[in-house]
């Protein structure tokens, strides 16, 4: 099965679309521009990625994480991925598990690979610099781009943790990066050679990053005194025999500049960059136990500034318009969405989104939101209204509002899209929106995923209202014959994992026993 | 299997009688109260805990302190009124408030030796105990719970013991939705687990990024008490809180003349053991420091004092 487009990023008059581990960029009319290709080596080699001359910081890389091949019942995955590898080796797994492990062990590691997805693209205001994170295997790609749609890779680098959403500061030298682990790690855009890598140590002992050097000779951290039990006793009797071996333990730490701004005891889910009056900033981070966090710009980051909160389930998409800096709009597991004052750390308004998506399913009781974007399209007679829109996982359709001014959301429109949208971007100058959507079922079967992935919807200021263009008017222009992904063979499970994750982050409420 | 059953169930029984019993006045035993000492700080426990600082209910735990209704209603009307309208139903009942806020807090109380000893030392002040093991928590409320009908009869205004309570919450999750900003003057952490492997630290309740959480809810001038008998910890407690910027460490001077100290020392149940056994024990005291005016001019890197 052939993936969709599943990311898009408008910079200027070009627009950027991710396919799978694929960059392609267009002009705002769809025509094809260039690609950039996911190393192709990556699919049968996930540690491969150090012979990549360009920039390969860390020599040795893990192998991409391996991952359940049997299907699920959705939940299960959803537990392992929110608990930190810690917790994975606890013998709570059945029996029957734990053979398909030993037998993927040996076997059908090829299979168990993750795709390499591209799940977030960036570009700093400048439109300079387009930045990339693929989830497999943590990489943030930096990429120069030329204006006109072309990109260069700069340098790619594999974080200790999964990248779950980038920010770059408004300076546009900085990526923000949150992880999984709940982490926020600053880098500089611009990978710089010049830094040896002695200086590691150094950059590490001057940050505060989270594991201040393990010694090389290894010492058990009890003694006698601090532990009773007989056990515990000879547990360090033992430790303090098998010293030798314990020194073989490697910690894989990262050797490019990279320093610890703040960090959540909880899966983060997404980042953004506030800015109040000319010169400050703030980081405002999401997470997944359903907190908005406000903390102060670099270098300041340590200091918490105020939380968001009201959201009764995870958090996972959060928004701040252009034409407001001063609120921000988070959506997640709840019914609504919620509006802020963020600086104060005041809930503005709630929104109902549940119940526009009844009255178009009405068998669906929960919603996860994938996507907020907030646009204002040019009208004549000066400032048109101030459009949200949101997306929800597995909903074909957009849900559009209008910001007030009092920071209320009013609902203005659902407009019914054929598949289910993943991605939605603004195109200021001709005042659309282009959608990147899974196709319908029909779609599918005529093998025309790739082709119908894309749609254009154009406004109407004389309603104001939103049109669905017709299924030309997505079509992509002049993409090489070798680039329509429709022949690409992957399992349908293969898809809908790597497309829809959201949903995955709620809790399912099952405790074990204590 | 027999065996653990019957365990199970005589601790059933018993916690039932100490929780239907209005009129004991024996302590509880903590023999029925028994659990594993590690709780993983990353899993969703069935935790019940409020979205925020605004929506929590105080007026179980300290009962003393809850607001009378009648002079509750006015500032609550006055309240809502201002308050955008929040069709939510936690609007339509604010919870009851108390007559003051929940100043000192004991991250990680263990069986609450602690707040016993600092309830008569801070009569005034409300002490909350937060631990995150169901059972542990179950003994520490029932053992106030008695100690609270010991003293019924008590003719100060203020009860004994009507000042401390315990509450099971996860915090290094969910600290901010109990606290709000500067609301603390007080946080403890005694003998936290001291998580030995490196791939544990993660797991620690002093770090980097928790440190900021915890400059959060103390007010300026508060104070983190910390002490644990593991040398190596001590150290990264103290490296960590010394390396934050809005801490700053107390001097020896300032923590012996700190009475909380000398309590902290030989009040808890771990100070007790490590006692028994002869162990050190290692203390450090961090003072929160006046907020920073706001340093973040784009690209300008310039290190604090």
């Amino acid at each position: 099965m052939a993936l969709p487009y599943s990311v898009l990023k408008v910079c200027g008059d070009i627009v950027f679309a991710a396919r799978g581990g694929d960059i392609y960029s267009f002009t705002t009319g769809l025509e094809y521009i260039s690609a950039w290709k996911y190393p192709v080596k990556q699919a049968n080699a996930p540690s491969g990625l150090s012979s990549e001359p360009a920039a390969s910081p860390a020599p040795e890389c893990p192998p991409a994480k391996r991952r359940r091949v049997e299907p699920e019942d959705g939940s299960a995955p959803a537990a392992q991925a929110a608990e930190p590898e810690t917790t994975e080796a606890k013998n709570k797994k059945p029996q029957q598990q734990q053979q398909q492990q030993q037998k993927r062990k040996t076997g059908h590691q090829k299979h168990t690979v993750e795709l390499p997805i591209i799940q977030g693209l960036y570009t700093t205001t400048d439109g300079r610099h387009v930045v990339a994170i693929t989830g497999s295997d943590k990489t943030i790609w930096v990429f120069e781009h030329d204006g006109a749609g072309n990109l260069k890779q700069l340098s790619q680098r594999m974080m200790p943790k999964r990248p779950c959403s980038l920010a770059i500061t408004p300076d546009n030298k900085t990526i923000l990066s949150a992880d999984k682990f709940g982490d926020v790690f600053a880098l500089p855009l611009i990978y710089s050679e010049q830094q040896p890598k002695e200086t590691d140590a150094s950059s590490a002992a001057s940050t505060p990053v989270s594991t201040p050097s393990t010694p090389q000779s290894f010492k058990p951290q009890a003694n006698e005194l601090t532990i009773h039990t007989k056990r515990n006793l000879k547990a360090l009797a033992n430790q303090k025999l098998g010293l030798k071996h314990a020194g073989s333990a490697k910690t894989v730490e990262p050797v490019f500049e990279h320093t610890l701004l703040l960090g959540h005891v909880s899966m983060l889910t997404a980042i953004a960059v506030a800015t109040k009056g000319d010169s400050r900033y703030y980081i405002i981070t999401a997470d997944r136990d359903e907190h908005i966090r406000v903390s102060r710009g670099m270098p300041q980051a340590h200091m918490i500034e105020g939380f968001c909160l009201g959201h009764d389930e995870f958090v996972s998409r959060l928004c701040i318009p252009d034409t407001r800096p001063e609120v921000l709009i988070s959506g997640g597991g709840d019914d609504d969405l919620f509006v802020w004052d963020w600086a104060a750390g005041k809930p503005l308004a709630k929104t109902n989104l549940l119940g526009h998506v009844q009255k178009l399913l009405p068998a669906i009781n929960k919603i996860a939101v994938i996507r907020i974007l907030a646009c204002r399209p040019r009208q004549e007679d000066g400032n048109g209204p101030a459009w949200v829109f949101a997306v929800c996982e597995r909903i074909p359709a957009l849900f559009a509002y209008e910001l007030l001014q009092d920071g209320t959301l009013q609902h203005r429109q659902t407009i019914p899209t054929p598949g289910n949208p993943l991605d939605v971007e603004f195109l200021e100058s001709s005042s659309q929106l282009l959608l990147a959507m899974d196709p319908d079922a029909a779609a599918r079967e005529e093998g025309n995923v790739t082709s119908s992935s894309l749609r254009v919807l154009s406004y109407e200021p004389a309603t104001a209202s939103w049109q669905l263009a017709d299924n030309e008017s997505g079509r992509v222009k002049g993409l090489p014959v070798a680039d329509d992904g429709d022949a690409a063979v992957l399992s349908a499970e293969d898809v809908q994992r790597a497309l829809y994750t959201t949903e995955s982050l709620r809790k399912t409420n099952s405790e074990p026993a204590e | 299997m027999t065996a653990l059953k019957n365990k199970r169930q005589k601790r059933e029984e018993y916690r039932a009688a100490i929780q239907q019993d209005d009129g004991a006045t024996e302590l509880p035993r903590k023999k029925f109260y028994r659990q594993r000492a590690h709780a993983n700080p990353f899993s969703d426990h069935q935790l019940i805990y409020p979205p925020s600082p605004d929506h929590m209910d105080w007026s179980s735990l300290y009962p003393d302190y809850v607001v009378p209704e009648e002079e509750d209603a006015s500032p609550a009307e006055g309240q809502d009124a201002s308050a955008k309208e929040d069709e939510a139903s936690l609007a339509d009942k604010p919870p009851r408030r108390l007559t003051q806020d929940v100043e000192v807090a004991d991250i990680g109380c263990g069986f609450g030796g602690l707040l016993i000893a600092l309830a008569p030392v801070m009569p005034q002040t409300l002490i909350l105990g937060l631990e995150i093991r169901v059972s542990v928590t179950q003994y520490v409320q029932d053992r106030i719970k008695v100690l609270r009908q010991q003293n019924a009869a008590s003719p100060l205004p203020q009860k004994p013991y009507s000042n401390i309570a315990c509450l099971r919450a996860n915090t290094m999750k969910f600290l901010p939705n109990f606290f709000r900003k500067a609301q603390l003057s007080k946080i403890f952490i005694c003998f936290p687990d001291p998580h030995f492997k490196v791939r544990k630290h993660k797991q620690r309740i002093v770090s980097a990024t928790l440190n900021s959480e915890y400059a959060y809810v103390l007010r300026p001038g508060g104070v983190v008490y910390t002490i644990t008998d593991v040398p190596d910890l001590h150290e990264w407690m103290v490296g960590h809180f010394a390396k934050h910027l809005s801490f700053e460490r107390l001097t020896t001077e300032e923590e012996d003349a700190d009475p909380c100290v000398a309590i902290m020392r030989t009040e808890t149940e771990e100070g007790k053991k490590v006692e028994r056994h002869s162990g050190a024990k290692f203390v450090a005291c961090f003072r929160r420091k006046e907020e920073l005016p706001y340093e973040g001019e784009v690209g300008d890197v310039k290190m604090l004092e």
